[in-house]
């Protein structure tokens, strides 16, 4: 019996939808101020569910083997894509980030299929070369090396979040694949030169630390997210406002339908809020591991592992910044922020593993 | 297997998930419960506009609760530019309503802020003009309640009461020396609106404003009333530069009426020069008090001993040597031979010099700076003076002797009452005030009272005793004799003082004064009144103050329920004064026998019929000689 792990996509299914619910709730204010059409963000977000769809069940139909002989191409089309993006004319600034194309009425965003297409090409690479993985030089510096120059590249535009994701996500591949732990250690060392780094070019990013450390201080600059954040988490108190009765989503949250739509999920519903949005993801999250543990072949295993050890760094990353537990740092949070190309990497990456899933079940 | 390692990290990532998914589940937990308050409190603040709503400003209201100082409810104009839809026509209905051009009420309309009040136009609207705003129905245009400040005995005691400005903010007076008690905490409508000002759809917060605490003065406003009166009439008769009077218990420092003229209407103090306004002349004015200051070097001299006010005799001879100075007496001719009763009666300066030069300057300025000249008396009104006394080295013979009769020193009013008081109250000099009691302002229970305050002890109870019956025998025999009212025993001392102008005396420029007491056996009340410079008249303390402290004096009788004296005493006639005879009784006496009773009063008959059935003034009655009586003949 070859069957796709239903469950798994049930989970994503309802993520999705309650998602939607959210996104209509926080975006309806702004939208009819801005577009005079609340349900604006609503139905493109409704649009893209649907191609999302319908394509993960064109991806659903794909062995995955088909990455393993096109990781390469795939991996070069997206260098390209990366590059042109930088392009002006052909990229487009959003939000002071040059990583956007826009086509008709939909913006991409290249660094979001560069996450996904690295994710393949680090597992073909490993699934390949696991006995030289024991060798730093030979085995670890060729794969990090392809890894910083997509990084650097996405930091050109500059979009901190997503170059940070994909720098932790290879170095979580290493982690599974079986480096020495020693190796980590140097790397976050040498982690913490680089933030150092890139602090001294850009100054702002200290601000945001700082204003992490108490947000009160410079309340209506780098501090404002994150107050803002919280005045919409804590007055909602442990039983919420109530559906569609947000107060901080009235102008004072800017854009709280992206990466602070956990906050107005949190003020609408209180502590059910965070069980329901935890409680899915950590049921996604153990569906996938369970899937990666029980992969026969090393590709589809690491594969796996990447997409999930990805979609896991964001979440945590976007909901610590949410809570005020690490500085903002600009990353969505997957499956329930309003944003396209984002939503159709995302279910490309579950159909990718309900595939593995099918083939993989013992 | 080589899956072994692989297996083992995936599982770790696993667990390091859960632990992060835990971290931040009880970080939401945090945020939502125990700093709930401090988020909410923020939250709150962020979100809530706040409409003003004042508090009422206290009452300030006599000592039997008649009230001097209360609020009118008037409402203003707020509004919130970003509630307000069509600001044009907003903008042009306000204009039209308030009396105001377009182009100012545009700049409130339009402004951008999150409350603007409309300020001055739309301050303390009456009825008329907040019914036809609110009958408009506007968005985002507000009436919030103000009260307006309303003095409803116009310029009575306005001097004392102060005044306050359009924020109601105690500018002069008690308004402002009491202000933190007098105003009200402010309180507020608080709404909820988004972050660009719309007003959102959540009830309202009514934070009620507290009422200022009421103020209850020691003053009787019906001898206020009489006060007033009196200086009014001075001023029509005399057209003097200032008048003044006070009125005080003298057992206890309480002021009862205190007022001056030129005084002002508080309810529109716009219309009064700044001098006017803030000067508080029974406490602010210092001037050469002239004799009624030898009511303090007699009091030295008993208290001393060094005069015996019946045995020993003093010769005037209308003037006396005082080293090169030679300081006459007021009366042409002297007094000639008198007892220093009579020195009293008379008023007689160089008997006083003589007082002054047994007492020696030692003594004489020691009593001065007992009985409170010199330094403020503290008075719970702000801007007063603390009069000039002469520094005591460098006073020689001649200021020793013109300060004994009240020459070369300078003194307030406030003070001249605070002193004489104690001089007749048996000694006990209090410190004057003008506030009896902080009230709480539904229920008008004392929350605070202040009782009154002995500064010190200046002479003995016989002295006093003795100042009070040469003080007497001045109005009965002496130059206060203008003041007696029949019946009663009233004591007292006139005062003529020249004034000085750049350090040279003015002629026929004088504060002429009375001082006043009744009843002199055991004073109720004391009177203090001075007028500058009257015009047409011999400007003399006993013919232009003392008729003025007689008439307050009179009317304290019945105010007060003051009781009339068994042993008054009898005025010493001059020969061209009507005398003051008791009505014999004439009910129930035939006409016949009406002329043998009749002593001297002037018989009007009503009716018919032989015998007498009423009179229109009780017998016993005592009333001056020559008045009318009517009586009622019947059978």
């Amino acid at each position: 019996m070859k069957k796709i792990d239903y469950k798994l996509l049930i989970a994503v299914v309802i993520l999705t939808l309650f998602g939607l619910l959210m996104i209509y709730s926080s975006s309806s204010v702004w939208a009819e101020y801005k577009f005079h059409d609340s349900f604006r963000y609503l139905k493109l977000q409704s649009i893209f569910f649907i191609i999302s769809l319908i394509i993960m069940y064109i991806v659903i139909k794909i062995d995955y083997t088909y990455y393993l002989k096109k990781a390469n191409i795939i991996l070069i089309i997206c260098f390209l894509l990366l590059l042109l993006v930088l392009i002006p004319g052909l990229g487009v600034v959003r939000n002071g980030s040059r990583s956007w194309f826009k086509l008709g009425f939909i913006a991409m965003q290249p660094s979001e299929f560069m996450k996904l297409s690295l994710i393949i090409f680090t597992s073909k690479y490993l699934s390949n070369n696991l006995k030289e993985i024991k060798s730093i030089i030979k085995g670890v510096i060729p794969i990090l090396f392809i890894t910083i120059l997509a990084f650097l590249l996405i930091m050109l535009e500059p979009d901190m979040g997503t170059g940070l994701i994909i720098l932790v996500t290879t170095i979580g591949l290493l982690f599974v694949s079986g480096v020495e732990l020693s190796f980590f250690v140097k790397i976050m060392i040498l982690g913490l030169m680089g933030l150092s780094g890139l602090i001294i070019i850009a100054p702002y990013r200290l601000n945001r630390i700082l204003s992490f450390i108490n947000p009160f201080n410079d309340p209506l600059g780098t501090g404002f997210q994150a107050i803002q954040s919280m005045y919409a988490i804590g007055p909602g108190g442990l039983f919420g406002t109530g559906l569609f009765k947000s107060i901080q989503k009235q102008f004072y949250l800017p854009e709280p339908q992206t990466d602070f739509i956990f906050s107005i999920i949190s003020e609408e519903f209180g502590i059910l809020g965070s069980i329901i949005v935890l409680g899915l993801f950590a049921y996604i999250i153990y569906r996938i591991i369970k899937t990666a543990l029980k992969c026969n072949d090393l590709f589809s295993k690491f594969l796996c592992f990447g997409i999930i050890f990805q979609l896991s760094i964001q979440i945590i990353l976007n909901l610590g910044v949410v809570t005020t537990l690490f500085p903002v740092t600009g990353v969505t949070l997957p499956f329930l922020s309003y944003g396209g190309s984002s939503l159709l990497i995302t279910y490309i990456s579950i159909g990718i593993i309900l595939n593995i899933s099918k083939n993989n079940v013992n | 297997m080589f899956f072994n390692i692989i297996h083992k990290r995936i599982k770790i990532f696993f667990i390091f998930v859960i632990i992060m998914f835990i971290i931040i589940f009880l970080k939401v937990i945090y945020l939502q419960v125990i700093k709930y308050n401090k988020l909410k409190n923020g939250a709150d603040d962020l979100w809530s506009r706040e409409l003003p709503i004042e508090g009422d400003r206290g009452l300030i209201y006599d000592r039997n609760l008649d009230p001097l100082a209360t609020n009118l409810t008037t409402t203003s104009l707020v509004l919130i530019p970003n509630q307000i839809k069509d600001k044009e026509l907003v903008s042009s209905k306000l204009a039209d309503i308030l009396n105001v051009s377009k182009e100012d009420m545009d700049k409130h309309v339009y402004k951008k802020t999150s409350i603007e009040r409309v300020h001055p136009e739309g301050r303390k609207l009456g009825f008329d003009v907040s019914n036809k705003i609110s009958d408009l129905k506007l968005d985002g245009v507000y009436l919030v309640k103000e009260a307006k400040r309303y003095y409803p005995y116009n310029n009575n005691l306005s001097q004392v009461l102060g005044f306050v400005g359009i924020d109601n903010q105690g500018l002069s007076g008690l308004e402002l020396n009491y202000d933190e008690y007098l105003k009200g905490k402010s309180g507020s409508i608080k709404y909820f609106s988004d972050a660009k000002g719309n007003k959102l759809d959540i009830s309202e917060i009514y934070n009620e404003p507290s009422n200022g605490m009421n103020l209850m003065l020691t003053i009787n406003n019906e001898l206020q009333k009489s006060v007033e009166r009196e200086l009014d009439n001075a001023v029509l008769k005399y057209n003097p530069e200032h008048a003044l009077a006070i009125a005080m218990d003298p057992n206890t420092g309480e002021i009862l009426a205190m007022s001056s003229r030129p005084n002002f209407d508080p309810n529109n103090y716009k219309k009064y020069d700044t001098e006017t306004l803030n000067r508080n002349l029974p406490i602010w004015m210092s001037y050469e008090p002239g004799s009624t200051f030898k009511i303090i070097t007699l009091s030295a001299s008993l208290e001393e001993k060094t005069i015996d006010l019946y045995k020993d005799t003093f010769y005037d001879s209308g003037h006396i040597q005082v080293e090169n100075a030679k300081i006459k007496c007021w009366k042409t001719g002297g007094h000639h031979a008198e007892t220093f009763l009579n020195v009293v009666e008379n008023s007689c300066n160089p008997g006083f010099v003589v007082m002054g030069q047994k007492l020696g300057k030692e003594r004489l300025f020691n009593y001065i700076n007992k009985f409170g000249f010199g330094i403020k008396t503290g008075i719970d009104l702000s801007g007063e003076a603390s009069g000039i006394m002469f520094n005591i080295d460098r006073v020689g013979p001649v200021e020793l002797a013109t300060t004994s009769f009240g020459q070369g020193v300078s003194v307030t009013p406030i003070q001249q009452i605070t002193a004489v008081s104690a001089a007749i109250n048996g000694g006990y000099l209090y410190k004057p005030y003008i506030v009896k009691a902080l009230l709480e302002p539904e229920t008008n229970t004392q929350i605070k009272t202040y009782d009154k305050k002995l500064v010190r002890r200046v002479i003995k109870e016989e002295t006093s005793k003795e100042v009070r019956t040469a003080l007497e025998s001045v109005v009965t025999n002496g130059t206060g004799r203008n003041a007696f009212i029949d019946g009663y025993r009233v004591g007292g001392k006139t005062g003529t003082a020249q004034k000085v102008n750049n350090g040279i005396y003015m002629t026929g420029n004088y504060i002429v004064s009375f001082i006043g007491f009744m009843p002199s056996d055991n004073p109720e009340i004391i009177v203090y009144v001075a007028i500058d410079n009257p015009k047409g008249v011999v400007q003399y303390g006993g013919t232009v103050a003392a008729p003025i402290a007689r008439n307050i004096l009179y009317d304290s009788i019945s105010i007060l329920n003051i009781k009339k004296s068994k042993k008054a005493a009898e005025k010493k006639y001059q020969f061209n004064e009507k005398k003051y005879i008791e009505v014999p009784n004439f009910v129930g006496k035939n006409i016949s026998e009406l002329g043998k009773i009749n002593n001297g009063l002037l018989i009007e008959y009503t009716g018919t019929g032989k015998r007498v059935i009423y009179q229109s003034i009780k017998s016993k009655e005592r009333v001056l000689e020559g008045s009318k009586i009517r009586v009622l003949l019947g059978d």
